[in-house]
């Protein structure tokens, strides 16, 4: 009899592909990253169980530090930041699949002895010869980590296993530096190894546009130009830099925010049905859309496109300073900390339907949606002066309170005809009582499984950067174009003038 | 009272709809199910009213509570009202789903249809959850509009006959939930994860002996087990007794004690194959269960994951948060058929 491939137990206890034993090295296992997001997750997940039972987890870098002081130091973060108690037994059990392996990225005995070390974990705990890198550091050490994989042959999994890697955004700086990572991570890993973290995508709202779009019936049918007036995607956030000037200062909204997670989601939204639901499949639609973006370039990017910074005011009541007074922030800095843009997509769904894209700092509130306004009805019947009623508005909110709101007419009790608008709301929070889990722990559960539906492919990567680059090579041409605002407004009035120009106005969030 | 306010049974919609306006505007209804619970038992609406009330904040219902008396004499019905309500959501607002409680006696308690169906949340999935053992011949009407049916096979006395005489709503559309196979599905979960272990996958086609231990009252909730791992790995019961046996797919023996033992509803399983030992246990008292893998050529290997409480809310809410059908339930129920009392 032939040895079973598949565990036969696990069918109908899971409805997703089961994560596979595995050794995850972490390269940068004293940041900030590692001690908030990575290993509460983990706790977590194998908590639930739902880790492979041997799984290793090796930290992996610069400072001097024993395995034992570094599981103290994990312990301290996942009681501070899990989403779940700590129970001391649970603790324990995972604490043992820690182990701290210090060196230096660019030193390549320290991959040498990476090696043995996960050597003795296929030994003594079955990892399989699995391998995961997680690279958890700044994006100026990828290269040398990635080339000290290769070099060491950490890279290739042993025949029968797989070796993958998770890089962390930003992938790059602008297309060249895209196209040179992709080119390093390409020289080191199969596309199908490689996995681009994305955290929007791992947001059960992010993930539920595609539900609420192809698993309804009603909403299908009108998401198109025929129907769609236009579209907002905003992201808003009331914090400043928050002490990370060096790296803002030299990215920007655009870059930090648009070229990323804006742009996934208007591909999520955009998108069309995908063939199935296997990671190619989906991302070769979302790739499309990237493509059928109208690029902006030149003087396009000063009509369309309006960045701006703020200036001092105050954020729910207490002062705070402009964008240039922030520490390691340079006093001429033409950084932009709020970018509107209008674009248009020219395939056959989209022609003519202005989406709007907008993100902040330091703005009222904080809020991440989008917002699906619909063609006004006919003027006849009840809309014959064509300004009586307001436009159907479909809004997802990504984050916080999560959920779908629907704004429709309706007639106000009396005698007199009077139609008001009135809203349709789904709250996440308000149905499903129960917490939903960190996008991390769905995005390493992911990778471990091999499914790359939640991760960004190269060439969106790419495509995303190419738009980007045409807006930002413009705004290298001038600088008087840059906006100011007020803390705690809503952006300034050359945004509010760019969607006047089509016709609409933002949306107050 | 937890059953809330009384009112007629003619005006219940009308009452909620009063009971709404004067609880202000800071409060708002919720509901994604109708969850409807018959039962049989003289406190049944006190105690799943509290049940309710434990699960509201997490699944956002409109609850309809029964308790019939099918043979009582004369003829009476009674209703109540209630919300249970809870703060959620980043502006503290009140979210809050309604209850309406029923006491049926006699005739009234053979028509559900028109006394307690006719309040459902129109649009919202049917979730009956049926306290009472079942009685042959099922009334059709009562089932057709049920979209998942919840029971609880660890109360049957007589599960064998139970299970015969709900085999006919399998066929519908109606999914069956039985709350012990969710009770079972940690422990399934926790099990299944051992055999993810590199090495250990071939073990299960030479398993010789499966030792189970459970909790008093639990036999059913280890004939379960037992009927998911002989219909998993493809064993067939060639006898039916204290100490049954199974054959595999090689006609290999497999021997299986189910004892009574320690205070959780499953404290152990123990699985011997021909080259390593797999067992799970959970200590009374723990919240956790201890897997362990122990072998010639396989790592020993112990892990731990959160075991869940049994108490009722918890199985509950396991079965509400799965959805979908259960394909491997009845498979399991029939793999040790010649089991079931």
């Amino acid at each position: 009899m032939s040895s079973p491939t598949v565990n036969p137990l696990r069918e109908g206890i899971v409805n997703r592909l089961a994560p596979e034993p595995c050794t995850l090295v972490i390269f940068g296992a004293t940041g900030d990253l590692t001690h908030r997001k990575l290993i509460p997750a983990l706790y977590n997940l194998a908590a639930e169980g739902a880790l492979p039972p041997s799984i290793t987890i090796i930290g992996f870098a610069r400072r001097e530090k024993t395995t034992g002081e570094f599981r103290a130091e994990m312990e301290a973060s996942v009681r501070k930041f899990s989403r779940t108690p700590v129970d001391e037994a649970l603790w324990k059990n995972f604490a043992s699949a820690l182990i701290y392996h210090r060196s230096p990225f660019d030193d390549l005995s320290g991959y040498e002895s990476l090696a043995r070390a996960m050597e003795a974990a296929d030994q003594t705990r079955g990892t399989g010869g699995n391998r995961l890198y997680y690279l958890a550091v700044a994006p100026d050490q990828f290269p040398v980590i990635l080339s000290r994989l290769r070099e060491s042959g950490l890279s290739q999994a042993p025949k029968g296993s797989w070796a993958r890697v998770i890089v962390e955004k930003p992938f790059g700086t602008d297309l060249r530096t895209a196209q040179e990572l992709n080119r390093l991570v390409g020289e080191v890993f199969a596309e199908k190894d490689t996995f681009r973290i994305d955290h929007f995508l791992g947001k059960e709202t992010a993930q539920n546009i595609m539900v609420l779009r192809f698993a309804n019936s009603i909403f299908e049918s009108l998401w198109n130009s025929k129907h769609i007036s236009n579209v907002q995607i905003t992201a808003a956030e009331p914090l400043g830099i928050e002490g990370r000037a060096g790296y803002y200062d030299n990215s920007g909204a655009m870059r930090d925010m648009v070229q990323n997670h804006l742009l996934q989601l208007l591909t999520l939204t955009a998108m069309e049905p995908p063939t199935s639901l296997s990671a190619d499949a989906i991302r070769d639609e979302k790739v499309k859309v990237l493509r059928s973006l109208r690029p902006l370039r030149g003087d396009d990017v000063f009509r369309h496109v309006v960045r701006a910074q703020y200036t001092a005011g105050l954020i729910a009541g207490e002062p705070v300073t402009g964008y240039r007074d922030a520490e390691g922030v340079a006093r001429n800095s033409h950084t932009e900390s709020y970018v509107a843009l209008q674009v248009n997509i020219d395939n056959w769904r989209w022609a003519g339907v202005p989406f709007f894209i907008r993100t902040a700092k330091r703005m009222p509130k904080g809020g991440t949606e989008i917002a699906i306004t619909f063609k006004s009805v006919p003027r006849v019947l009840f809309n014959k002066s064509g300004q009586g009623l307001d436009e159907n508005v479909l809004v997802i909110r990504i984050q916080p309170d999560e959920g779908v709101s629907l704004r429709m007419s309706s007639k106000m009790p009396g005698s007199r005809l009077r139609i008001e608008p009135v809203k349709m709301d789904f709250h996440y929070g308000t149905s499903f009582g129960k917490a939903t889990p960190e996008a991390y722990e769905r995005l390493l559960l992911d990778a471990m499984s091999g499914d790359a539906t939640l991760f960004a492919r190269c060439d969106e990567v790419e495509e995303a950067w190419t738009f980007v680059d045409g807006i930002e090579d413009a705004w290298k041409t001038r600088s008087d174009d840059l906006a100011f605002y007020t803390a705690g407004s809503w952006g300034p009035v050359e945004a509010d003038e760019l969607a006047a120009r089509h016709g609409v106005t933002w949306r107050r969030m | 009272m937890a059953l809330g306010i009384p009112v007629p049974i003619g005006s219940i919609e009308r009452e909620l709809g009063r009971l709404w306006k004067e609880s202000g505007e800071s409060k708002s209804r919720a509901s994604l199910i109708n969850l409807a619970i018959y039962s049989e038992k003289p406190d049944a609406l006190e105690t799943n009213s509290l049940i309710i009330q434990s699960i509201a904040g997490e699944h956002a219902m409109r609850a309809l509570l029964i308790q019939a008396d099918p043979t009582a004499v004369g003829n009476s019905a009674e209703a109540w009202i209630n919300m249970h309500c809870y703060l959620r959501g980043p502006h503290g607002g009140e979210v809050c789903s309604e209850q309406i409680s029923f006491l049926l006696a006699g005739q009234s308690a053979r028509t559900l249809q028109s006394v307690v169906f006719s309040h459902l949340d129109s649009d919202l999935p049917l979730i009956l959850w049926w306290q009472a053992d079942f009685y042959p011949p099922l009334d059709e009407k009562i089932w057709r509009g049920v979209d998942r049916l919840l029971f609880d096979s660890s109360h049957w006395s007589h599960p064998r006959e139970q299970f015969q005489v709900i085999s006919g709503i399998a066929e519908s559309r109606t999914i069956l939930c039985d709350l012990n196979w969710a009770r079972s599905l940690p422990i399934r979960q926790a099990l299944a994860g051992i055999f993810d272990i590199p090495g250990t996958l071939p073990e299960l086609q030479s398993i010789t002996t499966l030792q189970l231990d459970h909790a008093h009252g639990h036999r059913t909730t280890a004939l379960l087990l037992l009927g998911w791992l002989a219909d998993r790995l493809g064993w067939r019961l060639i006898m039916a007794s204290e100490q049954p046996q199974f054959q595999d797919a090689g006609g290999s023996l497999i021997t299986v004690t189910l004892q009574e033992a320690g205070e959780t509803c499953i404290n152990r399983i123990l699985l011997i194959s021909r080259n390593a030992s797999f067992e799970l246990r959970r200590e009374s008292g723990s919240d956790l269960y201890v897997t362990t893998v122990r072998g010639k050529e396989i790592p020993t290997a112990s892990r731990m994951v959160r075991a869940p409480r049994e108490a009722t809310r918890e199985v509950l809410l396991t079965e509400l948060a799965r959805g979908g059908r259960h394909p491997l339930f009845l498979p399991s129920v029939r793999a040790v058929e010649a089991l079931w009392e």
